[in-house]
């Protein structure tokens, strides 16, 4: 029964899933379909992987080790689930990877030293004065630590629903556990946030 | 309406209110338990500041050469990848080769089962005895082919003695 609902499951997210679509034209060798692919995730794996890295330079090696993984997988596909739940997978695997073998430590250094290797803000156009950009630059440190200090699957399920809007049956698919670990892991995270985060307001 | 507060679920639903995720129908009566409730008020608050913090961290622009320096990095790949699986594209492409290294697989085992058993080879254990011999029993055969020859040559001496005496 539940393996009928699954495969339900898998076959409707496919017809839904445009990406899915457009991976199959690229097993099928069509490589403007990968342009379209890459246009439309570029920014969100990136992004996801620096949030969770929280170092620039190693979050766009990452991400195009993900990319590269999703075009030498072409021959294999199979649209068995959303096209972004498989690619934050990979994603995610790769980030808890990076963390575990240590490049995490850069982004440590990083935190103690906020000069980094973050592009330079442009200050003038939303922050006019230097004592608003300090402040700013102050409590964004903040958030990046409180981040930091979650543990890696915490962080990763904040992420994906925060940032990427993703629904706790989705963010399930792409830990590999259940729907209900997930809201725990959620629950747990925000409550730390929560404690380090709500004088914020 | 219970406080949901007491319960997962319930603390999900005010995780998806107060990042404004909560449809419409749940939010009605949330909202008028958060009119009576001061701990799921609090909770609320302190969740949306949290979400508003998150919302400041902004991601750095991409680097202008990611594609570009992606795409090299595929073709190195597809270079190389190319060359190797050439030959046997079709026969990946193909829809029978589970069928055909399923067939493969069972004439390798024809083959390997229709062999004749292979018997170990011992060494002959006359060699093995020469090895054991000691050098004094050497020497006692040594002394004893001496001793048959002298025998030998006094029998053949001793019938020309009579012949003599004679």
């Amino acid at each position: 029964m539940d393996e009928r609902v699954k495969t339900d499951m898998g076959a409707t997210a496919a017809a839904l899933d445009y990406d899915a679509e457009l991976m199959l034209r690229v097993r099928d060798g069509d490589g403007a379909s990968f342009g379209v692919l890459l246009d439309k995730h570029r920014l969100s794996v990136i992004h996801f992987l620096y949030r969770m890295v929280q170092n620039h330079a190693v979050a766009e090696e990452l991400a195009q080790e993900v990319f590269l993984r999703v075009y030498r997988s072409r021959s294999t596909y199979e649209p068995t689930a959303k096209f972004t739940t498989w690619l934050f997978r990979i994603a995610t695997h790769l980030a808890l990877n990076a963390l575990r073998d240590g490049k995490h430590e850069k982004s440590q250094e990083r935190l103690d030293d906020a000069s980094g290797d973050l592009p330079v803000r442009q200050v003038s156009d939303k922050r006019p004065t230097v004592e608003a950009s300090m402040v700013y630059e102050s409590r964004l440190e903040e958030v990046r630590k409180a981040v930091a200090t979650l543990p890696e699957k915490q962080r990763a399920a904040v992420l994906m629903h925060k940032y990427q809007d993703m629904e706790y049956s989705q963010i399930a698919r792409v830990l590999n556990c259940s729907e209900s670990a997930v809201k725990s892991l959620l629950f747990r995270a925000y409550e730390s946030l929560r404690a380090r985060l709500a004088h914020m307001a | 309406m219970d406080c949901p507060l007491e319960t997962h679920e319930g603390s999900a639903l005010l995780l998806a209110y107060s990042s404004g995720r909560l449809e419409r129908e749940s939010t009605v009566p949330l909202e008028r338990h958060l009119e009576t409730c001061p701990g799921c008020r609090q909770f609320v608050e302190s969740q949306s500041s949290v979400w508003r913090a998150l919302d400041s961290w902004e991601a750095p622009p991409v680097s202008a050469d990611f594609d570009r320096r992606l795409y090299q990095r595929i073709e190195q790949q597809v270079s190389w990848w190319d060359m190797l699986l050439r030959p046997f594209r079709p026969v990946f492409h193909s829809r029978s080769l589970p069928i055909a290294a399923a067939a493969g697989v069972l004439i390798m085992a024809g083959v390997l089962l229709d062999r004749p058993a292979v018997v170990p080879i011992t060494p002959p254990q006359q060699s093995a005895q020469v090895e054991a011999l000691q050098p004094d029993q050497v020497e006692h055969a040594v002394d004893e082919v001496e001793m048959l020859d002298q025998f030998n040559h006094l029998m053949r001496s001793e019938p020309a003695e009579p012949a003599a005496k004679m």
